[in-house]
C-alpha cells in the first residue's frame, strides 16, 4: 500500500552482562537521581540490588516504585509522577515485564506533559519531550522495551488505553538475557507466546513492511525451536534466543502494529483484568483462521516454518500451520479454552463491542464487526 | 477518544520520538530572553547608579574594589579599578588607611561614617564616606559598599565661615577697647597740650641755676614724648575703628587702574634705590570700576605693597595686575618673590595685632584693617603663599553697577 517504510527503534543493547551498561547509560543521559520502577515480585530476585550496585559505581541516587501491578492503572501511575517530581528525579529506569515497563512510560509522559493519562490515549498526542527512560526487559515477551506502545488501563472506564507516540520509545533497551534465568516455567510460557502473538500479528498486519516481516518471521522461527528447548533444559542458550526473538518481534509490532487478536485481548483484560499472555493461546488460532481468506500467503508462509516444510497449496499449508500452532499451544500445559479464564460468558458482547474501538484492529488485515469477533470468542469458549 | 485513529496515525510520519535538541533550543531561547531581560534591569540600575553624584564603590573585606559606578572614574582618573586594592587606587599606598570607616563597618555589621582626606590633583579634597556592610543571605558582611561624597567645597566654605566669624568677634573686641581708650587718651593729650602750653610760664619761675634747666628741658622732653606718643596711641585706635560696624558711607566709582599708579608715584622716592623694573605693572585696561572710598582702598593697597617691598628686601620682583574675573569681580593681586609667610602663620595673618616683625617696627594691624575695608566694601581677600618662593595678595572686589 505505502513504498516508504519508517522504523522507530531504541538503542538496544543485547547480551550476557549488558546489564553493566545500566549505570553509563544512565549518567551519559544526564542522571543524578533515577527513578527505578520494578515490581514486588522482582524485588524478591535479588536482581534490584545488583542493579544499584552498578548506579553506585556511577555515583549516582535512585528512588524506588515498586508497588507496580499487572495491567497497571492510571492511578499508580499518578503516584509514580509525584514520587518522580517530589524526589526530583532526571531519569527513568525500568527493570520488569510489561507492567512496570508501560509504568514507567506514563510516568515519564506525566511528569514532563502533565494531565493525566487519558488525555493521550490514541497516536501521536504527546508534546513535549519525556525524561530518558532506560529499560531493563526481565522477560522475553512484553517488548515494552522497544515499543512506541503503552497500554494503561483507565480505572474509571475499565478499559486499557493504548497510547501510541515515537516519543514513547525508551531511550535504551538493555536486553540481557541473564535476567530470564529466574523466571518462572508459567513466566516463560507467557512470555514466549506474547512474544510469538506479537510475531504472528505484526507479519499479517497492514503496515507490515519488509521491515518487519523479516523480524516477525524470525521471532515466530526461534520461539517454536527455543521455547521448548527452555523449558525443557533452562540452558542460557535458549533463553538467549528466546530474548533475540523477543525483541525481534516487538521491532516488528511496534513498527507494524498489531490486529484483531491483540484488540480483544486488550479489552478482555481491561474489562475483566485478565493477565494477557494466556489469552494468546486461546485466541491466535481461530483469528488467523478468520484472516486466512485475505492473506493465505503470509499464512502459508507461517505454516511452513511452524511445520518445517510446505505441503501442496498456500492454503493446505496455511491451514496446516494453524492446526500445528493449536497442538503447539496444547503442548505447553496452557488453556486453549476461554472460559478457564473468563467467569461471565455474558459479557463477551460487550467485550468485543469495546475491542471494536482498540486501534490494534485497524491494522487487522480483514475488517471485522464486534458480532464477528464475538463469534470469534463464542467458538473458543 | 477523541479522534479515530486512521493507519497513518499509527506510522505517524509526521512525528519523530521527541528529543532534547528542541527542548534546549527552547531553553536556550528562554535563557536568552532572560538574559536580554536582565541585562536591561542591569542597565537600569547601572544608569541609577551612575546618576547618583557621590562616588560608590564595593569593596570586599580583603579591601578589593569589585564594582564602582561612573563617576568613580572621572573623580579618581583611572580606567579600570576592579580588582585593584582600594588603598592603592585611591592614595597610592600599599597598607590599608588607618581611619578607613570600612573596618569598622565590617567589625560592627552595621553603617558606619567617616571624614577622609584624600590628595587629589594635588590639592586635599575632604570626602564623607559612609560605609555600609552588604551582607549574605546568613547576615554576614560579604562586602562594603562605600558612599563617597566630595565635601571639599562645603569644608572650605565652612572654614570661611568661622574666620569671618572670628574675625567679626574680634573686631568688636578691638573696636570696644579702642572706645574705651578713646577717652582716657584724650584727657591725657589735652593734660599734655595743657601742660605744654603752660612750660613757658613754668621756665620763668625756675631760676637759671644749672639744676633748674635741667628740670625745665626734662619736662621739655618728656611732655613731647607724651605726646608723641599720644598721637601714635590714636592711629592705633583710628585703626581698630575701622573693625566697628558703620553706617554705609558714600561709595563713588574709582578706577582701580589709576589709583594703583597714584600710589605708585607716590613711592617714588622709595622705589628709585631699588633696581629698575623691580615693580611691574600688568594692568588690564578694560575692568569696569569699583565702588568704593578711595582712600580706603589706596591705604589697602599701599599696605599690600609696602608689605611686599618688605618681603623682597631689595632683590626681588613685585608685580601687580588687575583683570576681570566671572563678570563680577575685579581682581587686584600683589605678587612678590619674596620671603614667603611659614605656612603656620598664614591663619592668623588678619588678625589684629598678629606680627612678625621685630618690636618697635609695626603693632600688625596693618592686614587686619585691610581686612575690615574690603570686607566693608563687600569684597574678599585672600592669601596664596610659599616659604622661600614668595606670596600673592589677591583682592576681590564687586565692579561697579554702571
Amino acid at each position: 500500500m505505502m513504498n516508504i517504510y519508517k522504523i522507530s527503534v531504541p538503542e538496544i543493547f543485547f547480551g550476557r552482562g549488558s546489564l553493566k551498561y545500566a549505570g553509563i547509560t544512565a549518567r551519559r543521559l544526564g542522571a543524578e537521581k533515577i527513578l527505578f520502577v520494578s515490581d514486588s515480585g522482582l524485588e524478591k530476585t535479588g536482581w534490584l540490588d545488583l542493579i544499584f550496585e552498578i548506579l553506585e559505581r556511577e555515583n549516582l541516587k535512585w528512588i524506588k516504585f515498586t508497588t507496580v501491578v499487572p495491567n497497571p492503572r492510571d492511578l499508580d501511575i499518578e503516584e509514580g509522577a509525584r514520587l518522580y517530581r517530589q524526589e526530583g528525579c532526571d531519569v527513568v529506569m525500568s527493570l520488569g515485564g510489561g507492567s512496570p515497563m508501560d509504568t514507567a512510560k506514563g510516568i515519564a509522559l506525566l511528569t514532563s506533559n502533565g494531565g493525566c493519562i487519558r488525555d493521550y490515549e490514541g497516536a501521536n498526542r504527546i508534546q513535549s519531550p519525556l525524561p530518558p527512560m532506560i529499560f531493563l526487559p526481565s522477560t522475553a515477551g512484553g517488548g515494552s522495551d522497544i515499543s512506541q506502545f503503552a497500554i494503561i488501563t483507565d480505572a474509571k472506564r475499565n478499559i486499557k488505553m493504548s497510547i501510541i507516540s515515537r516519543t514513547l520509545v525508551p531511550n535504551i533497551s538493555i536486553v540481557d538475557p541473564i535476567l530470564l534465568m529466574t523466571n518462572s516455567e508459567g513466566l516463560i510460557i507467557t512470555s514466549a507466546i506474547d512474544a510469538l502473538a506479537h510475531a504472528i500479528e505484526s507479519y499479517v498486519s497492514l503496515l507490515a513492511s519488509p521491515l518487519t516481516e523479516v523480524r516477525s518471521l524470525k521471532a515466530i522461527d526461534l520461539i517454536l525451536k527455543h521455547l521448548p528447548l527452555a523449558l525443557k533444559y533452562r540452558q542460557l542458550d535458549d533463553l538467549e534466543n528466546l530474548a533475540i526473538a523477543s525483541t525481534s518481534a516487538a521491532i516488528a509490532f511496534s513498527n507494524a502494529s498489531l490486529g484483531m487478536e491483540h484488540a480483544i485481548a486488550h479489552s478482555l483484560g481491561g474489562m475483566l483484568d485478565v493477565v494477557h499472555g494466556l489469552i494468546h493461546p486461546i485466541l491466535l488460532a481461530p483469528v488467523m483462521r478468520y484472516n486466512l481468506p485475505v492473506c493465505v500467503n503470509k499464512i502459508a508462509k507461517f505454516g511452513e516454518i511452524i511445520l518445517g516444510k510446505r505441503l501442496q497449496t498456500d492454503e493446505s499449508t496455511a491451514h496446516a500451520g494453524i492446526e500445528k500452532l493449536e497442538k503447539f499451544c496444547a503442548s505447553l500445559n496452557v488453556t486453549t479454552r476461554l472460559r478457564d479464564i473468563v467467569s461471565d460468558r455474558e459479557t463477551l458482547p460487550l467485550v468485543c463491542q469495546m475491542a471494536m474501538y482498540d486501534s490494534c484492529l485497524l491494522t487487522n488485515p480483514r475488517p471485522a464487526t464486534w458480532e464477528q469477533m464475538l463469534q470469534i470468542c463464542e467458538e473458543v469458549w | 477518544m477523541q479522534k479515530t485513529t486512521k493507519l497513518e496515525d499509527l506510522i505517524g510520519f509526521g512525528h519523530t520520538k521527541l528529543g532534547f535538541f528542541g527542548e534546549v533550543q527552547k531553553k536556550v531561547q528562554e535563557l536568552q530572553a532572560s538574559n536580554r531581560e536582565l541585562e536591561q534591569k542591569r542597565q537600569e540600575i547601572q544608569a541609577i547608579l551612575d546618576g547618583i553624584t557621590d562616588v560608590i564603590v564595593v569593596v570586599t573585606p580583603d579591601y578589593r574594589i569589585q564594582s564602582v559606578n561612573q563617576l568613580f572614574h572621572s573623580v579618581f582618573n583611572v580606567n579600570t579599578a576592579e580588582n585593584l586594592l582600594c588603598h592603592k587606587v585611591l592614595r597610592g599606598r600599599n597598607h590599608p588607611c588607618p581611619e578607613c570607616p570600612m573596618q569598622k563597618a565590617l567589625e560592627t555589621n552595621s553603617l558606619n561614617r567617616g571624614l577622609s582626606i584624600i590628595p587629589l590633583n594635588g590639592k586635599n579634597s575632604h570626602f564623607e564616606i559612609t560605609a555600609s556592610p552588604l551582607r549574605d543571605k546568613n547576615g554576614h558582611p560579604e562586602s562594603v559598599l562605600l558612599l563617597m561624597r566630595d565635601v571639599t567645597m562645603e569644608k572650605e566654605y565652612e572654614a570661611k565661615y568661622l574666620y569671618t566669624e572670628k574675625m567679626a568677634t574680634i573686631g568688636l573686641l578691638a573696636a570696644g577697647v579702642a572706645h574705651e581708650i578713646n577717652n582716657p587718651l584724650a584727657a591725657i593729650s589735652g593734660f599734655a597740650e595743657g601742660i605744654k602750653r603752660r612750660m613757658p610760664a613754668l621756665d620763668k619761675c625756675l631760676g637759671s641755676s644749672q639744676s633748674c634747666r635741667i628740670l625745665a628741658d626734662d619736662f621739655h622732653e618728656y611732655i613731647d614724648t607724651i605726646l608723641t606718643e599720644c598721637n601714635r596711641c590714636r592711629e592705633i585706635v583710628k585703626n581698630l575703628l575701622t573693625f566697628s560696624p558703620r553706617k554705609q558711607p558714600e561709595f563713588l566709582a574709582i578706577d582701580i587702574n589709576d589709583l594703583i599708579e597714584d600710589i605708585v608715584k607716590l613711592l617714588h622716592h622709595k622705589l628709585k634705590h631699588l633696581p629698575p623694573g623691580t615693580v611691574k605693572l600688568d594692568l588690564d585696561r578694560s575692568i569696569p570700576y569699583v565702588r568704593g572710598i578711595s582712600a580706603e582702598l589706596k591705604q589697602v593697597i599701599l599696605n599690600l605693597i609696602l608689605n611686599a617691598l618688605d618681603a623682597i628686601k631689595s632683590k626681588g620682583a613685585i608685580s601687580i595686575h588687575t583683570r576681570f574675573e566671572k563678570d563680577r569681580w575685579i581682581i587686584i593681586s600683589v605678587q612678590d618673590t619674596g620671603c614667603g609667610i611659614p605656612e603656620k602663620n598664614i591663619q592668623h595673618l588678619f588678625e589684629p595685632f598678629f606680627t612678625t616683625k621685630p618690636v618697635g617696627q609695626g603693632i600688625g594691624v596693618g592686614l587686619s584693617t585691610c581686612y575690615n575695608i574690603i570686607h566693608q566694601h563687600d569684597g574678599e581677600i585672600n592669601v596664596i603663599s610659599q616659604e622661600g618662593k614668595g606670596s600673592t595678595f589677591e583682592v576681590k572686589l564687586p565692579h561697579s553697577c554702571d
